[in-house]
């Protein structure tokens, strides 16, 4: 009754809708960080600035992602008179929704450093801007790095929206594979799974970047990753300290 | 203790005043500091003794008065005074160094690179002199041994002592120690005045807030007594004996 064996059969093709939704989820996380930083720095400056980042933010929060790709595939593209490709509009319509979340993760992420090590900065007398990308930000990325892996997973699942706009991702190819073998049940099983195990592993590359970025180093990965700086120092202790 | 230049003084504070809304917590604060000279500052909490010591460098700026360190003038100036052309807060704390309370080291980096990161970005130093540099300076704090830890696997007299060197690596012409002991263990309070008293005998120019009074007693050229946003009392060595304000006399013997 069930044929299993069609997972296997089919295979290559369910995994490439995998990769085809990694892709546009890779490409919106990279632009949602950077938008998210950024709407992050305006909400915490002064007015009307924040309240630029105030009104996107909960605008963007709220809008379902099938109806963000609809609205950029179908609606957005005719206002510009642009042709996206389904691939753009599903990376513009994620980018536009998690920069909105991603904005959240860094403000509480900035909000968490303690404000003497900002003095500290200002009080040696570096500007502003090294303090911001040489103290604040790296600590708050660390911060950071959990949720926006959380939410790296909650783009992949979204990208199963973009089906509506014939993007070539998990749900669109079982949706194809499922009319021409009347086998719902499998191939759908197939796709959660698919899903599940994608999360599973974007949590286990998020979890080593995690520890390889800890201070004091935690793990094998970040002493590997820290063993030249460790060395040089050494170095250094032993041609002053003799 | 020292030899310092009587000549002019390298901090002078004129009329400096600080509200924060409603709340005034400087009063009008006058102050003259010279090169080579070690000046306590004490008193109550709420005194308003750190807020002298962080308008020094401008992290607190002055509601109104004059602030003028090695002979640039910063600040709103002293009212119904021409104001001078004035120096950018960047350059004040170029030249002035300063040790806080909670030694606010940045956690991310080892305590070599809590050294080199500000001489990087302050003195534009190459990343190797840099480290050279830094390395000497924890040396001369005696944590050469700890150059690759970072500040969590520190004890808090460590980290304190990582806090002086990094100031110190930038030569300021002023260190500022905002209460450098009230954070410790007391166990540990010895070796960061120990420190303390190595940097003050180099000849450094330095004002301590502190309710370390005998620690005071030792290094205070100029000691200065504070209550409610004002200098009570001033005066040189043997102050602590021979202050004449009740206020100053009381404060002393409750904290001996």
């Amino acid at each position: 009754m069930y044929d299993w064996g069609l997972i296997w059969q089919h295979h290559g093709i369910l995994v490439n809708g995998l990769l085809v939704a990694f892709k546009v989820s890779l490409f919106a996380l990279v632009i949602s960080v950077v938008g998210g930083l950024a709407l992050a720095m305006m909400r915490m400056s002064r007015p009307p600035v924040s309240w630029i980042a105030v009104a996107y933010i909960n605008i963007f929060r709220g809008v379902p992602a099938l109806v963000s790709v609809i609205w950029v595939y179908f609606g957005v593209s005719l206002l510009l008179g642009v042709d996206f490709s389904v691939f753009e509009a599903g990376v513009i319509a994620l980018s536009l929704l998690y920069s909105a979340f991603m904005a959240e993760i860094f403000r509480s992420a900035l909000s968490a450093i303690p404000n003497g090590h900002r003095e500290a900065g200002h009080a040696l007398g570096m500007r502003p801007i090294r303090v911001f990308f040489s103290v604040i930000l790296p600590q708050a990325v660390k911060i950071a790095l959990p949720n926006i892996g959380s939410m790296f997973i909650g783009m992949l699942k979204d990208t199963s929206t973009f089906t509506v706009i014939g993007l070539l991702e998990v749900v669109r190819v079982t949706q194809n594979l499922v009319s021409q073998t009347f086998q719902p049940f499998v191939l759908y099983t197939a796709a959660a799974a698919i899903y599940v195990i994608a999360a599973f592993l974007i949590d286990l590359v998020f979890r080593l970047i995690e520890g390889a970025y800890a201070s004091p180093p935690r793990g094998a990965v970040s002493r590997l990753l820290r063993s030249r700086r460790q060395r040089r120092i050494q170095s250094l202790m032993a041609e002053l300290g003799s | 203790m020292s030899a310092t230049d009587r000549t002019a003084p390298i901090v002078e504070l004129r009329g400096i005043r600080k509200s924060f809304g409603e709340l005034e917590v400087l009063r009008g604060i006058d102050l003259e500091i010279f090169a080579g000279e070690h000046v306590v500052i004490f008193g109550p909490s709420g005194s308003g003794k750190s807020t002298v010591l962080r308008s020094i460098n401008l992290l607190e700026p002055p509601t109104s008065g004059s602030l003028k360190v090695a002979g640039v003038e910063y600040g709103p100036g002293v009212p119904g005074e021409k104001a001078g052309r004035r120096g950018k807060p960047l350059e004040l704390r170029r030249t002035v160094g300063m040790v806080f309370q909670q030694f606010n080291l940045f956690p991310h980096l080892t305590a070599l690179d809590n050294v080199a990161l500000p001489l990087r970005s302050v003195r534009g130093v190459r990343r190797a002199d840099a480290q050279v540099r830094s390395a000497e300076a924890l040396r001369r704090v005696g944590l050469l041994q700890r150059a690759a830890h970072y500040p969590q696997q520190l004890s808090g007299g460590q980290q304190q002592r990582v806090a002086i060197a990094r100031a110190l690596a930038l030569d300021p012409k002023v260190m500022l120690f905002d209460e450098p002991t009230s954070a410790l263990d007391p166990e540990l309070v010895g070796e960061v005045l120990k420190t303390m008293r190595e940097v003050a005998e180099t000849g450094m120019t330095m004002v301590v807030v502190t309710h370390e009074l005998s620690f005071a007693r030792e290094i205070g050229d100029l000691n200065v007594f504070m209550e409610d946003g004002v200098v009570v009392d001033s005066g040189p060595r043997g102050f602590f004996e021979e202050t004449t304000s009740p206020r100053a006399r009381e404060f002393i013997m409750a904290v001996r």
